[in-house]
């Protein structure tokens, strides 16, 4: 049995995107899923542009060393329980910029990240799918503290 | 006052809030419709206060949460004082207060966007607070001001003070072309910004109490002697009012904050002054 909390909670992720010197390319598709085609809306999801009221951040990008300040600020600045979603190549391995001098190579070198999507750019169906995942890690998560709770 | 009577009140109190709060999520369900999305659930507020409620707490000030509690008291006094039909016009300057309520809480984090957000309520509170006062005016002059000797006659004789109400209430439904304060696309949630988790669901709660004190005000239009006409005709004005609110948002683009007070002062008192004057031509009195 879930609680109610967590229930609520899977319903209404609230999003944050931030681009951490992506091409944009990545950045159109996060968009994208808003558009009336994708919407994500249909889940809950709004896009709230405020690390304080946000459940999920979208980050793309590799992180380049200017940004990565900022985006751990972000990172500490949204309440917990918080997802982090790593989107495309750039951010998830720092792709094309490997051993580059002026980026980190990966969201994950700066905040810990949750879900990977792959893609350059990523497609928004893998990006949904993506925010699916996230969402049935937290289901997992409740019912696990829900066994603990039990046992 | 007989028990059940006061029963009644109390529970009134209790769903309006949780009626406007579903109004919300229709009112997200249709504007999606409108855009040929599908949209999030009808109970999607409901979800999102929920989820709000258990979110860790974090506070700029602790004068942030001393606001957001007095803005949630104030409005939903102001929704007891009108369920219990006190004089509209003190229910009225505590719905006021509790709007003020919201400004002084974005105003005590120290923080640039909540400043500018702040500014902008109090605006927002200049363009639609004059034209709600003329109305409750309005209705008073009319018929009474106090709620529970209003009867019938208000839809015949003010429909342009109801017409009134339309403008304001695109105000404080924070939609296009007057959402002003919250503008999404460019200072994201105005006086919400620095709020977040338990405390920014305490303000969502409190800004249903207050539409539910607005929309009421929709609602004293309709009257009937028969209870059930009464109440579905009251339930139907107030619906009719909000669907109108989404058609304006999903069809206007935002307008700045100077077109929005200058709009809301010429339209709203216009269409009062207007209606007032036809009335007194034909009555001979208001």
């Amino acid at each position: 049995m879930m609680t109610l909390e967590s229930k609520m909670r899977i319903r209404s992720p609230w999003i944050m995107h931030f681009d951490t010197g992506s091409c944009n390319g990545c950045d159109m598709e996060v968009w994208a899923l808003l558009t009336p085609r994708y919407d994500i809306e249909r889940f809950g999801a709004m896009n709230r542009a405020n690390p304080k009221q946000a459940d999920i951040l979208l980050i793309t990008g590799p992180v380049t060393k200017r940004c990565e300040d900022r985006l751990r600020n972000l990172y500490e600045q949204t309440p917990e329980p918080k997802l982090v979603i790593a989107c495309g190549d750039c951010a998830s391995t720092g792709a094309p910029f490997h051993n580059c001098y002026n980026v980190n190579g990966g969201v994950d070198k700066v905040i810990p990240v949750d879900v990977y999507v792959p893609g350059c750019a990523c497609r928004p169906e893998v990006l949904i799918d993506a925010l699916v995942l996230g969402l049935s890690k937290w289901r997992e998560k409740a019912a696990g503290a829900d066994k603990e709770a039990e046992g | 006052m007989d028990l059940l009577a006061y029963a009644l009140q109390v529970l009134t109190v209790i769903v309006a809030p949780l009626v406007v709060g579903l109004a919300m999520g229709m009112d997200r369900k249709i504007t999606a419709r409108m855009q040929n999305r599908r949209g999030p659930p009808v109970l999607q507020p409901f979800y999102d206060v929920g989820k709000l409620l258990s979110k860790r707490p974090m506070l700029l000030s602790e004068l942030q949460a001393t606001f957001a509690g007095a803005a949630l008291l104030f409005h939903a006094a102001a929704l007891a004082l009108f369920v219990s039909g006190s004089d509209l016009l003190v229910t009225f300057f505590v719905s006021g207060t509790g709007s003020v309520c919201l400004v002084m809480g974005a105003f005590s984090a120290r923080s640039p966007y909540s400043f500018i957000g702040g500014q902008r309520e109090l605006l927002a509170i200049l363009a639609y607070e004059p034209v709600l006062f003329l109305v409750v005016l309005s209705i008073g002059m009319r018929s009474s001001f106090l709620v529970g000797d209003i009867q019938g006659g208000l839809l015949h004789d003010l429909p342009l003070v109801l017409l009134a109400l339309v403008p304001v209430l695109v105000v404080l439904l924070e939609k296009s072309p007057f959402d002003v304060p919250t503008a999404h696309q460019e200072i994201i949630s105005g006086p919400y910004v620095e709020y977040s988790g338990p405390y920014l669901a305490i303000l969502e709660v409190a800004r249903w109490f207050q539409l539910a004190f607005v929309f009421g005000m929709v609602t004293l239009f309709f009257w009937s002697g028969d209870a059930v006409i009464s109440i579905a005709g009251k339930l139907a004005l107030a619906f009719a009012a909000l669907f109108a609110t989404i058609v304006i948002d999903n069809a206007s683009a935002r307008l700045t904050r100077e077109n929005m007070v200058s709009f809301m002062l010429i339209a709203g008192i216009g269409l009062v002054a207007i209606n007032l004057l036809v009335l007194f031509i034909l009555k001979g009195s208001i």
